[in-house]
């Protein structure tokens, strides 16, 4: 068997697709179970609404589901890919992309399922609302999606972007750091994301009134969740853009995938946990619109907190890319 | 494909810097602020108590932003803030929905403006902290709870512009990106309007809201 570049280069791009799928895979399919689980208890507790609550939960489905689509679109643009180039550089870029968007998509697909299990055993709860509820797990799933799109949006730009121009030593690593960084971090948003959503559509169904506070509050709760995935975004970014020298070590290359890998890993647990502050915060405003303001400022106050580990991630990465 | 990442710039060197111009994020800024000039006058002439249909949206818009500005910061700093929100919601909105006209872009696909008016929320925010608790009180805030958190605050505060400038630079420009690839596969058949109606209305409207709502409550943050 012979080692030239354009099988390794076909092979990267394979073992990419196959990740991106089956990474992708993960998410999309939990999120849809949670989704039809509420679905079947809602339909035991208020049988009349059977026909609205299935057709919520195929709703949902549908938008939970787009997250493992996006992880189809790069899997066949990966196996389809254009192999001629004789540049190693490409390989790494495939492999990357695969691994960004199957990682990416995990998070996104868990929490758009939760926002659609909600709304179907809030249907069951007050039937008059549907639509109100329906409009509201669309928003709030729709948002889900968004570090699954970032992800997607890496993964898009290491596929299509020339980069033949730069040297292979670090450039390699820094485009396997750039997936790893964007793949990793959109988990913890993704998933917080879902659970601010998932707490709104259950605060509709509680106090139907409410639903302006707890519509604003959701989305302020998830753009603030998904400050870990943009701040691998950040990183990917520069792991992208940036050009590095040539250099025949392999501390130089080892320090940007490393780079990407801390960003990816920081960014896990603070997405989580601001998404934790968002449910609370979101689940309170639904019970005590009053003081819509006095909670948001809290969670806003509260997630800075939390997301500082994301931050310590970041400076470490920024460190490693641009100091050591 | 080729054009992923490309842009028109005007570079002009200048005692060994050179300054480097977006041509097309300039005019098509240029070509928001024409919209929304147009809008506002169409909105304020011959107003009447029977308004007429674009009165009767300007007068919707405006109370609705100003009510949320109201729950945020208060009766009495409402006044002075809901103008400038009103208007950052207006010019995000009409910035995302351009794209929907052939040949146009979203100003807002440029990091350069998402930044600006980031640093014009955070200063705006700042300088609003600073004139209620006085410079003194505000100060101190760097260095709770202990004083050699200071560094980490202010690596935090930076983090809110980035974080709030790339969320809505990265959906608009992702959605873009998304956008020009799915067109170029398909031939540009039958799928592209979805996706323009998906992150042109849909995720642009989502994302203005969300830049203007993070703004009044940085705002707010600093004030209370």
């Amino acid at each position: 068997m012979a080692w030239n570049v354009e099988t390794i280069i076909s092979l990267a791009a394979y073992s990419g697709g196959g990740l991106a799928m089956g990474l992708g895979a993960i998410g999309a399919a939990i999120g849809e179970g949670q989704t039809a689980a509420q679905a079947n208890l809602a339909i035991s507790r208020s049988p009349k609404a059977s026909g609205e609550i299935f057709k919520n939960m195929l709703i949902g489905q549908a938008v939970a589901e787009s997250a493992s689509i996006f992880a189809l679109v790069i899997a066949i643009l990966l196996l389809f890919a254009d192999f001629s180039e004789p540049n190693l550089i490409k390989a790494a870029a495939f492999f990357g992309a695969g691994l960004s968007m199957g990682l990416g998509a995990i998070g996104s697909g868990i929490g758009s399922g939760l926002p659609a299990g909600e709304a179907c055993s809030g249907i069951s709860r007050q039937p008059a609302v549907t639509s109100q509820l329906t409009t509201n797990m669309l928003i709030g799933s729709a948002v889900c999606q968004t570090p699954a799109i970032f992800s997607m949006v890496v993964a898009l730009m290491l596929i299509f972007i020339d980069f033949s121009g730069s040297p292979l030593q670090p450039t390699w690593a820094a485009l396997l750091g750039a997936g790893l960084s964007m793949g990793l971090s959109a988990i913890g948003s993704g998933y917080g994301g879902g659970l601010a959503a998932g707490a709104s559509c259950e605060g509709i169904a509680r106090q139907p009134r409410s639903v302006a506070s707890v519509t604003t509050t959701m989305l302020v709760g998830q753009a603030v969740s998904q400050t870990p995935s943009i701040f691998g975004l950040l990183i990917s970014f520069i792991l992208m853009f940036k050009s590095f020298p040539e250099s025949t070590s392999l501390a130089a290359a080892m320090g940007l995938l490393a780079a990407g890998i801390c960003m990816g890993f920081g960014g896990i647990g603070p997405g989580i946990g601001n998404g934790m502050a968002a449910e609370g915060a979101v689940r309170w405003v639904a019970r005590n619109a009053e003081h819509a303001g006095d909670l948001m400022r809290i969670m806003l106050v509260g997630q800075a907190v939390s997301q500082s580990t994301a931050i310590y991630a970041m400076v470490v990465s920024l460190v490693l890319i641009f100091v050591v | 494909m080729k054009e992923l990442g490309k842009l028109h710039q005007l570079i002009i060197p200048l005692w060994g810097y050179s300054i480097t111009i977006n041509l097309e994020v300039i005019l098509m800024t240029w070509i928001v602020f024409a919209v929304l000039i147009a809008l506002g006058f169409a909105a304020t002439r011959k107003r009447d108590i029977l308004p007429r249909p674009i009165q009767t949206l300007g007068e919707l818009f405006i109370s609705l932003l100003y009510g949320l500005t109201e729950d945020a910061l208060g009766k009495e700093r409402a006044r002075q803030y809901a103008p400038l929100i009103c208007a950052l919601f207006m010019f995000l909105l009409i910035s995302n929905w351009i794209g929907l006209v052939p040949n146009l872009d979203e100003p807002t696909k440029d990091l350069n403006t998402t930044l600006g008016l980031g640093l014009m929320g955070f200063v705006i925010a700042h300088y609003a902290g600073i004139k209620t608790k006085g410079f003194k009180a505000y100060i101190k805030e760097y260095f709770q709870p202990i004083f050699f958190m200071m560094p980490l605050n202010l690596i935090g505060e930076v983090a809110k512009i980035v974080s709030i400038s790339f969320r809505l630079f990265g959906n608009i420009m992702g959605g873009s990106i998304i956008i020009l690839v799915v067109s170029h596969l398909t031939y540009s058949i039958v799928l592209p309007p979805f996706l323009y109606a998906f992150f042109g209305l849909f995720v642009g409207t989502i994302q203005a809201f969300v830049f203007t709502m993070l703004t009044v409550v940085y705002i707010s943050v600093q004030v209370k």
